[in-house]
């Protein structure tokens, strides 16, 4: 690689990617791909570092995901079938990274899709996405703006979800009225206090204090849990916390005895805080993210393919790996296979063209493109989300819930504590 | 003459090298030729003996700070570039009142709270800041053209000859700052600081123009990325980028002025071009620290002692010496 890096001029193989590359961006007509040649779909996520938990539990889902489908015949488009191949590229959630990947993974892997977490990292990629055309996914629909008109939210409309969850404690658990929350001080803490802070509102449980805001960098978790329990709260409310957070978090309030309700976004790896606290401890903490075993998943609502198995396969090759982002990248591929398939072409406009058309089969049932009160531009898929609480040690499926319906009745109050956190698409920098 | 040819034959090869790399490799060479700056800027606070870990902050003030002028005032990008250097180097000297009155590990320390205290400004205050998501959509260097080459700042060709040559520029007069009489000064506040004083020497005067120049260049480096990334957060300068810094111009060594290019030059395209290639992406943390531990167990006075060692000239025997033998 060395030689190649200093090498004085160009070799033939770049000259040629050069050449096909600057072609392709200058709007030259698109060289079909040859039968059977394999499409290649990008992966641009954290895979190492402290994010890492949130992207590289995606690729070994998309890998298992393209297996199954490469199994089957592949992608079938116009000109015939296609096997898919990932391209992974570790943006360290850098913008800078991020611009790189993107630019290696468009102009010399010549990938037709690509798949982000989103986050800080897309700022940097979005003159890349204008320049080019290409189109992007993201977990973090906060990304979307008017501007953003390649870029998808098709799996998971964080936050706004999370407010499934406190509707359901609000019914099934009607004596619980006092909360508190915690979250890290950044761009996926704060538009997810906002949601909590409107979900509770709407439900009316009481916010004992102000949100919690502790610094990403935050390693002691003693004083914030003490603080979290100063006002002795029914319920805490641990927000889109990292795992990182979240596990010595539940530490604390397991060792500082904290014998109310739990409530979080995600609980990756519950099994391990499970070990850390208690089985009884652990009882009833209500987050957002099934295990695919579950076997709600296997109603005719679910679009997510043979979920089951997805999640046996995955436990076989990654023990103790499952996470909530494990299905998320492979279910947002299944949308963009039945979007290509229904194009008949691999190419990003005709992808988006066909997507956009009608309903999307989100993972959880059939979902409408939504948000442009939030983020400006309807470009997320929303629909029903889980809610999922853990009983006797294992997450369990407890009811669906409608995200637009909550929305029509309570969007006010989301839209107020956005507007109160700067989390409007017209607020941001 | 000789010293001419060498120069413009290093020149040409400067001007050569984006085309014989890869798309993505040439974006990597634009941060790479930044982080150049950003580390030899650095290296000039270290004359003085004090180690910052608040420098990749101060290049975040410069990246804020110029991104702030074009977005809020209009002003044009290169010389909001320019305004982003002056604000951080003003920062330095505003911030040397109460650094410059500890010294070594108490600076260390001190140069640390001080960054994170910025960096909380900027989570803190969303106006102008934008908080935690920072700032986007920054405007880009405006495209233009000089007859023989049309300048298009997406292009990472365009940005690296346009960030090479104010990088290079700056460098000389890096260079020539450490070989003036002020430079020298700078050797003898680290080195001799009691005789130093007691030849009158204003040690602290010095200590905050180091600190200042220091912070100038950085701030330029802060802009060179802010501009071409389009986006600046916190995050983007916290202390694991600090410690990036402090790794190239350990593993290079700071006792040549090239010490710290070198580490930044063979660490930055082992880890983001070789590790990755060799298909070794999710382990390069655990490699890259592997082979930073060696090189200081193995190479303590950095690689700069490797070219020291291969360029050594003999020494040349007198001729009486010659006669009897």
């Amino acid at each position: 690689m060395i030689p190649k890096f200093l090498t004085a001029g160009p070799s033939r193989r770049t000259f040629l990617k050069t050449a096909g590359a600057a072609a392709a961006s200058l709007g030259l007509p698109r060289m079909a791909l040859a039968a059977g040649e394999p499409i290649k779909i990008g992966f641009l996520a954290p895979l190492t570092g402290a994010v890492a938990a949130w992207g590289k539990p995606g690729l070994d889902g998309c890998e298992i995901w393209a297996e199954r489908v490469n199994a089957a015949g592949g992608i079938q488009l116009a000109d015939g079938a296609h096997p898919i191949e990932f391209v992974s590229y570790d943006n360290e959630y850098d913008p800078a990274k991020a611009r790189t990947g993107a630019t290696k993974l468009i102009r010399e892997d010549g990938v037709k899709f690509i798949m982000m977490l989103g986050g800080d990292t897309w700022p940097g990629v979005q003159p890349v996405a204008d320049r080019t055309g290409m189109l992007f996914s993201t977990l973090l629909p906060s990304d979307l703006s008017p501007e953003t008109t390649t870029l998808v939210a098709p799996a998971e409309v964080h936050p706004i979800y999370n407010v499934t969850g406190v509707e359901w404690l609000a019914e099934n658990k009607p004596d619980l009225k006092t909360a508190v929350m915690c979250a890290q001080d950044d761009a996926l803490g704060l538009p997810s206090v906002a949601t909590y802070l409107a979900a509770f509102e709407a439900a009316g449980i009481e916010m004992l204090d102000e949100p919690l805001l502790f610094d990403p960098a935050t390693t002691d978790f003693a004083p914030v849990v003490t603080r979290l329990m100063a006002k002795n709260p029914q319920i805490i409310c641990l927000d889109t916390c990292y795992s990182d957070y979240v596990h010595p978090i539940c530490e604390q309030l397991f060792q500082q005895g904290f014998k109310g309700q739990i409530i979080s976004c995600t609980a990756d790896f519950y099994d391990q805080m499970i070990e850390k606290t208690s089985k009884d401890f652990m009882e009833g903490f209500v987050f957002q993210f099934p295990d695919f075993d579950d076997p709600a998943l296997n109603s005719d609502a679910i679009n997510f393919q043979d979920p089951n198995g997805f999640y046996a396969e995955y436990n076989k090759r990654h023990p103790g790996q499952w996470g909530a982002v494990s299905w998320e990248y492979a279910s947002i591929m299944d949308m963009w296979k039945a979007a290509a398939e229904k194009a008949g072409s691999a190419e990003p406009d005709a992808v988006m063209t066909a997507m956009k058309d009608g309903r999307g089969a989100h993972a959880f049932g059939d979902a409408d493109w939504w948000g442009k009160d939030l983020f400006g531009i309807d470009n997320a898929l929303v629909g029903d989300w889980p809610v999922v609480a853990i009983e006797n040690g294992k997450a369990v499926i407890k009811e669906f819930r409608s995200i637009p319906d909550w929305y029509n009745r309570h969007g006010d109050l989301m839209v107020k504590h956005m507007q109160a956190y700067g989390q409007m698409w017209d607020q941001r920098g | 003459m000789r010293n001419l040819s060498i120069l413009l034959v290093g020149l040409a090869a400067l001007i050569a090298l984006p085309h014989a790399l890869s798309f993505s490799q040439q974006e990597i060479l634009v941060f790479l030729v930044i982080n150049v700056l950003l580390v030899t800027s650095y290296r000039l606070l270290t004359l003085t003996g004090e180690w910052s870990l608040g420098h990749v902050v101060i290049m975040g003030v410069g990246a804020y700070a110029s991104a702030l002028y074009t977005k809020e005032l209009g002003i044009y990008v290169p010389v909001s570039m320019i305004l982003g250097a002056v604000t951080a180097a003003l920062l330095a000297v505003l911030l040397s009142f109460p650094l410059f009155r500890m010294k070594g590990f108490y600076f260390l320390i001190g140069s640390f709270a001080a960054g994170e205290i910025i960096r909380l400004i900027w989570k803190r205050f969303r106006e102008p800041f934008g908080g935690v998501r920072g700032i986007s959509g920054i405007d880009p260097m405006p495209d233009f053209s000089i007859g023989i080459y049309q300048f298009d700042f997406f292009e990472p060709v365009s940005y690296y000859y346009f960030a090479g040559a104010i990088v290079i520029a700056s460098l000389w007069v890096l260079w020539r700052i450490e070989k003036s009489p002020v430079g020298l000064t700078f050797h003898a506040v680290h080195w001799q600081d009691k005789l130093a004083q007691a030849s009158g020497v204003n040690l602290r005067a010095y200590r905050t123009l180091a600190f200042a120049i220091a912070s100038g260049f950085a701030g330029l480096a802060g802009a060179l990325q802010g501009h071409y990334v389009g986006t600046v957060n916190p995050n983007s300068f916290d202390i694991e980028v600090m410690v990036f810094v402090l790794t190239w111009a350990i593993v290079g060594g700071t006792q040549t002025f090239y010490g710290p290019i070198l580490g930044c030059i063979v660490l930055t395209v082992l880890n983001e071009i070789v590790l990755r290639e060799m298909g070794l992406e999710q382990a390069r943390p655990l490699i890259y620290g592997a082979i930073m531990i060696l090189s200081i167990l193995f190479l303590p006075n950095g690689l700069e002692s490797l070219v020291q060692k291969a360029t050594r000239r003999k020494p040349v025997a007198k001729p009486e010496e010659k006669a009897a033998t």
